[in-house]
């Protein structure tokens, strides 16, 4: 089955109701994507398929066929960090770091058709996300920092001096 | 290792319903969000699994005071359907969630091992949709009551849901947690009396019996709420205990039924 | 010096916000096989038998093990703190929770090795469960161990604490103030449920890539339970996706590795989200009933307290968190009389174990609500009720340490400030200092001195 996952055309050989979570981590060792219950509950999962925030663990392989996926790893080359990515780093919105991966998809996915969405519609966007580290609200304030165009942006302010790689 | 089943993918509606048959040894897929988990955990192995996510049954219609909502239209994608369908939509999950679950997947949901499932079943029996749907014995449109009634089975290819009715919707919910529904009234007056429906008060959404007839007797929204659980047994669940369920049944009846002014 | 007080990013924070994070599901191996668990479907039930032969026949399935594979099964995990080991790794004659792992199967991908669980067969004999601690002293109750289910705190069958003299608190007392509080067992459920990968090396070592909390500790119970030095296991690790306590029980690495060797192939396992909240340890449940002796003034007098505590089927590390509870049962505040008793009772439940602030916040829900109860009984503050019962610098704690620089004070005010909360001149101004003058009534004239000890045994402990 033909995907394309982060701009790179994938000939998968799963069966086609695996679900696409298990054909990114598994089979094409995208690992960013998270198996957090794989019940659709805690939003680790999410990617963007044709710009759309899914639950890649309630995805059969066969419903994407053809489609564009985008991961974590296709934001940005991971040295010049993509806006979202960089208001994580810079605003500590990850502890643990596992729900981060679809804590951001789904806020890319916001921020695509609401560049400057509300509070409220931040909370609305990641309802369906839990994160048992952070008590949300450094996650709320980095893609708020985003919409409101306070962010650092993301260009070459990804190392800070003193942070590591 | 077991084989994969076999999957059949019709391209419209008439070819969903040619394959399906009179249903046997058929597990159909709507958006998948309710299949997938069962297939990940070993829970499901079918043999024969319908996809309908490409048989063109998505979509709304209006029509002379009704709209017809085909069976495959994403939870999230009901705007413009009567109300309260929408507002209880807009309740189900999440906005991920919605973007794929399919209103037949909610009207035909069986119970889950912690809750019960199918949100939107008790709008539905209140407002008096009709359900078209396929099977043993060919296609048929009934009433959504009678429908539910016979169970599992058949293949929903659309609900005509009559449009312009007043109505009244009240829920209980969890802050900040989304979850199948605890526990939500709807009640619709229609041209044939009030109909009233609770989803959390078993496996599946039931008409409120007691409160229906209260009404249609004459009875005031307060007399008729204390009729509320008439014929219910409340679950406890992972949700909420029967008993905290029998308390504010009566008080969401009440309050539903304010809003029908 | 220069990181003190500066603002640094998180050293893992660029692999986090990039997706580059290793967690423990994320390594992979050559030739990998899955795990699966065979979990007892009883509460509590005796093992006539189990028949691996059909699973192990099933195709694609590469290893089967029970407890009959494992070098050591029991292995103490605080043995080192005097908690004798009473917990069998794999079932061995009898199933006490329900989800206790009985058998583990290595397969060539999860189905197979699902199905293959299926193809275990084992035959019970059921049990009547014991599932409510109160009736722990009940003579008909169900027995989980030939000594009952009362864990013994040599030589007592509860862990005491024993300060001052409460009967004389309890009878000056003007006002006293009861209470029964009973916290339920909470999940920790971190978003990455728990796991590991094992690898045999090809020197006869082994690798297991691990979620664990407590690397070392992880290394020894493990190398234990193989027989093996813990210099024969490389453990790599560290990054944990939440733990909150529930990653400390070794639960997948001595069963991942069995299969590894058995089958000669590296092995994961990865628990599923509902084995993580059905079958992995919880904080456990407690009932912890309190009664305050309070003079009309509003000085705490003494307390009197009895705790049950849950430890589930095993004891795992619940003797340790019911002393840390005991010790901690005056709070932030000072009485000068307490006698505790807490008692670890074992029940058909699931084993209990850490979770953040282990033993103690049980403590601390009953202590804060019996201050409210108390201040609303006295028609008091009950801000001011606390600040008056601080802990103060020289005060002592029920283990009779006196304390050298308690924050009660500080802290209480600061919030009272930071949430607009009036508190009279005297509480306002209220100095974080040794007792004199008001703040030092009769009974706390000294504290250190040991007028009456309530149990005659209890001054050697």
């Amino acid at each position: 089955m033909h995907l394309t996952v982060n701009g790179v055309a994938e000939e998968v050989r799963a069966d086609p109701l695996t679900s696409l979570l298990r054909v990114l981590r598994e089979e094409l060792h995208i690992t960013s994507p998270k198996a957090g219950c794989e019940q659709g509950g805690c939003g680790s999962c999410t990617v963007l398929v044709d710009g759309e925030p899914r639950r890649s663990c309630l995805t059969p392989l066969i419903a994407v066929e053809g489609c564009d996926i985008t991961t974590l790893e296709g934001l940005s080359n991971g040295v010049e960090l993509a806006p979202i990515q960089q208001a994580f780093y810079d605003l500590y919105a990850s502890q643990c770091g596992f729900c981060s991966p679809g804590m951001m998809m789904a806020s890319t996915a916001l921020l695509s058709e609401h560049p400057n969405a509300s509070r409220e519609q931040i909370m609305e966007a990641l309802e369906g996300h839990i994160c048992r580290c952070t008590g949300y609200v450094k996650i709320i304030a980095a893609v708020e920092s985003v919409a409101n165009g306070s962010a650092a942006g993301g260009t070459n302010g990804a190392v800070a001096s003193g942070g590591s790689r | 290792m077991t084989a994969p089943p076999e999957l059949l993918t019709p391209t419209s509606p008439a070819e969903a319903a040619a394959v399906f048959g009179d249903g046997e040894g058929v597990t159909v897929m709507g958006g998948g969000t309710i299949l997938l988990p069962e297939l990940t955990y070993g829970k499901l192995r079918p043999t024969r699994v319908l996809v309908l996510g490409r048989a063109g049954m998505s979509g709304l219609e209006r029509a002379d005071g009704s709209v017809r909502i085909g069976a495959g239209t994403p939870v999230g994608e009901l705007d413009g359907a009567p109300e309260p369908l929408v507002t209880a939509a807009k309740h189900v999950a999440d906005v991920e969630i919605r973007a794929v679950g399919t209103i037949g997947g909610n009207l035909c949901a069986t119970a889950g091992a912690s809750a019960p499932r199918g949100d939107l079943q008790a709008p539905l029996l209140a407002l008096g949709a009709r359900i078209t749907s396929v099977g043993a014995g060919g296609e048929t449109t009934e009433d959504i009551t009678a429908f539910l009634e016979h169970g599992t089975g058949r293949l929903v290819l659309s609900l005509e849901v009559p449009d312009g009715q007043a109505f009244g919707y009240a829920r209980l919910d969890r802050p900040h947690t989304h979850h199948y529904t605890m526990l939500a009234v709807t009640a619709v007056r229609g041209a044939d009396g009030v109909r009233v429906a609770a989803s959390g008060v078993g496996a599946r959404s039931q008409r409120l019996a007691g409160v229906e007839s209260a009404l249609a007797g004459g009875a005031t929204a307060a007399e008729a709420a204390e009729r509320a659980g008439e014929g219910l047994d409340l679950p406890t669940d992972a949700l909420a205990s029967s008993w905290y369920r029998g308390q504010m049944l009566p008080l969401l009846v009440q309050r539903a039924l304010g809003q029908l002014g | 010096m220069k990181a003190v007080g500066a603002r640094l990013p998180r050293y893992d924070g660029l692999a986090h916000v990039t997706g580059r994070t290793q967690y423990v599901a994320d390594w992979s191996a050559p030739g990998m096989l899955a795990c699966k668990p065979l979990r007892s479907p009883h509460h509590s039930a005796r093992i006539v038998s189990i028949d691996t032969s059909r699973a192990e026949a099933h195709p694609g399935v590469r290893a089967v093990v029970t407890h009959k594979d494992i070098p050591k099964n029991t292995v103490g995990h605080l043995e080192a703190l005097g908690v004798p080991a009473d917990e069998p790794y794999f079932a061995d004659g009898e199933v006490r929770y329900k989800g206790q792992l009985i058998a583990g199967v290595a397969a060539v991908d999860e189905a197979t090795a699902m199905e293959a669980v299926e193809l275990i067969d084992v035959v019970y004999e059921l049990r009547e469960p014991f599932l409510d601690i109160r009736k722990a002293l009940d003579r008909d109750a169900p027995q989980l161990t030939d000594k009952g289910n009362i864990f013994f705190y040599d030589p007592y069958d509860h862990r005491k604490v024993t300060k001052g003299d409460v009967d004389a608190a309890f009878e000056k007392a003007d006002v006293i103030v009861k209470g029964a509080y009973r916290p339920s067992a909470i999940e920790q459920a971190p978003i990455e449920p728990q796991g590991c990968l094992a690898v045999p090396e090809s020197d006869g070592r082994l690798t297991v890539y691990t979620c664990t909390q407590a690397m070392y500790f992880t290394m020894g119970v493990l190398a234990e339970h193989l027989g093996r030095t813990p210099g024969s296991i490389k453990l790599v690790g560290g990054t944990v996706g939440g733990g909150f306590g529930g990653k400390v029980d070794s639960a997948t690495e001595p069963c991942a590795a069995l299969l590894a060797l058995k089958a000669r192939k590296p092995v994961r396992w990865i628990f599923t989200r509902e084995e993580e909240m059905l079958c992995g340890s919880v904080r456990a449940s407690w009932h912890v009933e309190m009664a305050d002796a309070i003079s009309k003034d509003g000085w705490l007098l003494g307390r009197k307290v009895l705790t049950l505590h849950d430890a589930g089927a095993y004891t795992r590390f619940s003797s340790y968190g019911a002393t840390k509870h005991s010790f901690h049962l005056a709070g932030a505040y000072t009485v000068p009389a307490l006698r505790t008793r807490a008692y670890v009772i074992w029940s058909n439940h699931v084993p209990t174990t850490a979770m953040r602030g282990f033993g103690v916040t049980s403590a601390s829900f009953a202590i804060e609500m019996q201050m409210t109860r108390g201040a609303a009984v006295l028609g008091m503050d009950p801000w001011e009720y606390r600040l008056k019962n601080a802990n103060r610098p020289g005060d002592l704690m029920p283990t009779r340490k006196a304390l050298e620089d308690p924050s009660t004070i500080d802290t209480i005010q600061a919030c009272a400030t930071a949430v607009g909360h009036p508190l009279s001149a005297t509480y306002a101004e209220m100095k974080n200092e040794e007792r004199a003058g008001e703040w030092l009534p009769e009974h706390l004239l000294d504290q250190a001195a040991d007028a009456k000890l309530g149990d005659p045994q209890g001054a050697a402990r």
